[in-house]
């Protein structure tokens, strides 16, 4: 015995997959800015906002659409040891595996790039790279400075930390592009392309403005907070799908359901 | 899955939380017009009574001062500059006048016994004689009942004389029909008038502390009862005092 709704619940796991992108306005405004960033002789494109903003998103679905036109690498997990990120670098560049018991020589490394110029340009995407050490950062902006490797990077900071992490990369005149929570629009049409991409067009229907404006009210229109919402919801539903299915309409969207995973995710208090 | 039998649980929770919320908003809000209603009419009482006593004071030291004039011995007067309360303004008792109005029904009653006695001092008039007097006499005392109880329209022609006179004998003829009536709310509220009118009618206080007493509010009218004395020496007011006492009212 399977619900329809343990299906719907899956859309909105959390994921960067490519194939789960959806286009929003804000969105692709913001995937513009970037990919022409690319375009300029820029050193460093910094991909800035708050977490669940869509950096990762974004980044993942740049990689997919460059991947074959350009010499693109997309690091999703940061690489602490600086000993491992020098190896991963000049592997994507070579193409050659270094054995585990050696290592690559920082400034061998800058020497082969400066060969290069001209003749090369490699982009590396960075993710979460408010884990990366400040020495390290230093080495990636010397890399940057060789105009052959171009790295696009994404940062999230805590709230006092925002400002003071948006100066310290205006000054060394990268781009930045700052990712924010979308509007109670967008979100609607984020829900609604979900589940429309998967066919369940009759769900997405039931959910009216009044649903949204009380999904984006909780979640400020984060995607993240808005899958986790929508996730915690469709389980209530599968639950009562199969147990006790005369307590949901298919054809309207319940609000009952929605209140009780608003308590569950401790948005309203009982 | 998510435990849904204890989420509903809390939903319900938080939905009779809400529900209450929402009663309490509606409730004030029902209610804020009412509350300011109050302030203001309170307020605006408040204000009326202040202009009152300001003003009722301003005749206070008028009338207090012809009794120092006049009796300059009485050491008791100044005791009597006591503001004495039955409404909100304060009355002041014109002892003088007062007295001469107690005076003046004895003297008639005075009048009638003396003829009474002169007609038993002859001694010639016999006992049916005698009889018949008194019969006479009970007679025209009945007649003086049947002439209050057998119009009608008492209440109502007061009433319309007093709208036209504003007289507080009147108000307090209504207060005294009313009292007769039993209708112990209309008598306290008349009474209440003529004392506004005039403040030295005694009958006023008297039949004002009575309705109170008659309305269950003993400690009230004695309170009353017992400040105008204090202030009156009325003897009529110690008895009246001495009745609801002795809870013979």
């Amino acid at each position: 015995m399977t619900s329809k709704y343990k299906e719907i619940k899956h859309i909105f796991i959390d994921t960067v997959e490519s194939q789960n992108y959806v286009e929003l306005d804000s969105m692709k405004h913001n995937y513009d800015l970037l990919a022409e960033s690319l375009d300029k002789p820029l050193k460093m494109i910094l991909l800035f906002g708050r977490p669940g903003t869509g950096k990762s998103m974004t980044l993942n679905k740049l990689y997919t659409n460059l991947k074959d036109k350009r010499e693109i690498h997309y690091f999703d997990a940061p690489i602490l040891s600086e000993k491992e990120f020098l190896k991963s670098i000049y592997e994507a560049m070579s193409g050659q595996h270094i054995p585990q018991n050696m290592r690559v020589n920082f400034d061998g490394l800058l020497k082969y790039c400066q060969k290069m110029r001209g003749k090369r340009e490699v982009i590396f995407l960075l993710d979460e790279c408010q884990l990366y050490s400040e020495a390290l950062m230093e080495k990636i902006r010397l890399l940057s400075d060789t105009r052959v490797v171009k790295f696009v990077i994404t940062l999230h900071k805590t709230e006092n930390e925002d400002i003071i992490a948006k100066e310290h990369f205006k000054t060394r005149i990268w781009e930045v592009i700052e990712l924010k929570n979308v509007s109670e629009e967008d979100l609607a049409v984020f829900i609604q392309k979900k589940l429309m991409q998967k066919g369940f067009v009759e769900v997405a229907n039931s959910i009216s403005k009044r649903d949204i404006k009380f999904i984006h009210s909780h979640t400020k229109g984060n995607f993240r907070e808005t899958n986790k919402f929508l996730y915690t919801i469709f389980n209530i539903y599968e639950y009562y799908d199969l147990y006790e299915p005369k307590k949901i309409d298919p054809n309207r969207f319940s609000k009952k359901i929605l209140e009780m995973a608003a308590i569950k995710l401790g948005y309203i208090h009982d | 899955m998510i435990n849904t039998k204890e989420l509903e649980k809390r939903w319900y929770k938080y939905k009779a939380k809400t529900f209450t919320l929402f009663l309490s908003v509606v409730m004030v809000i029902i209610l804020l017009p009412y509350l300011f209603y109050y302030i203001y009419s309170h307020f605006n009482t408040t204000k009326e009574s202040d202009i009152s006593r300001k003003s009722d004071f301003n005749q206070t030291a008028k009338v207090v001062a012809k009794p120092k004039e006049q009796s300059g011995i009485n050491n008791s007067n100044s005791l009597k500059k006591e503001k004495l309360l039955l409404s909100p303004t304060i009355p002041v008792i014109d002892i003088d006048n007062e007295n001469r109005k107690r005076e003046y029904p004895v003297k008639k009653i005075s009048k009638s016994t003396k003829k009474l006695i002169k007609a038993k001092k002859s001694a010639t008039l016999s006992a049916q004689e005698l009889a018949i007097i008194n019969g006479k006499d009970l007679k025209k005392e009945k007649k003086k009942i049947n002439f209050q109880h057998s119009n009608a329209n008492y209440i109502e022609v007061m009433l319309q004389k007093f709208k036209q006179n504003k007289n507080p004998r009147e108000a307090l003829l209504l207060a005294k029909a009313y009292y007769q009536k039993k209708d112990y709310i209309e008598s306290e509220k008349w009474s209440l008038i003529a004392n506004n009118l005039n403040k030295n009618l005694e009958e006023s206080w008297l039949i004002f502390a009575k309705s109170k007493a008659k309305l269950g509010k003993r400690r009230e009218a004695l309170k009353i009862l017992s400040s105008y004395y204090k202030t009156t020496q009325s003897s009529q007011a110690k008895a009246l005092i001495e009745k609801i006492k002795s809870r013979s009212i």
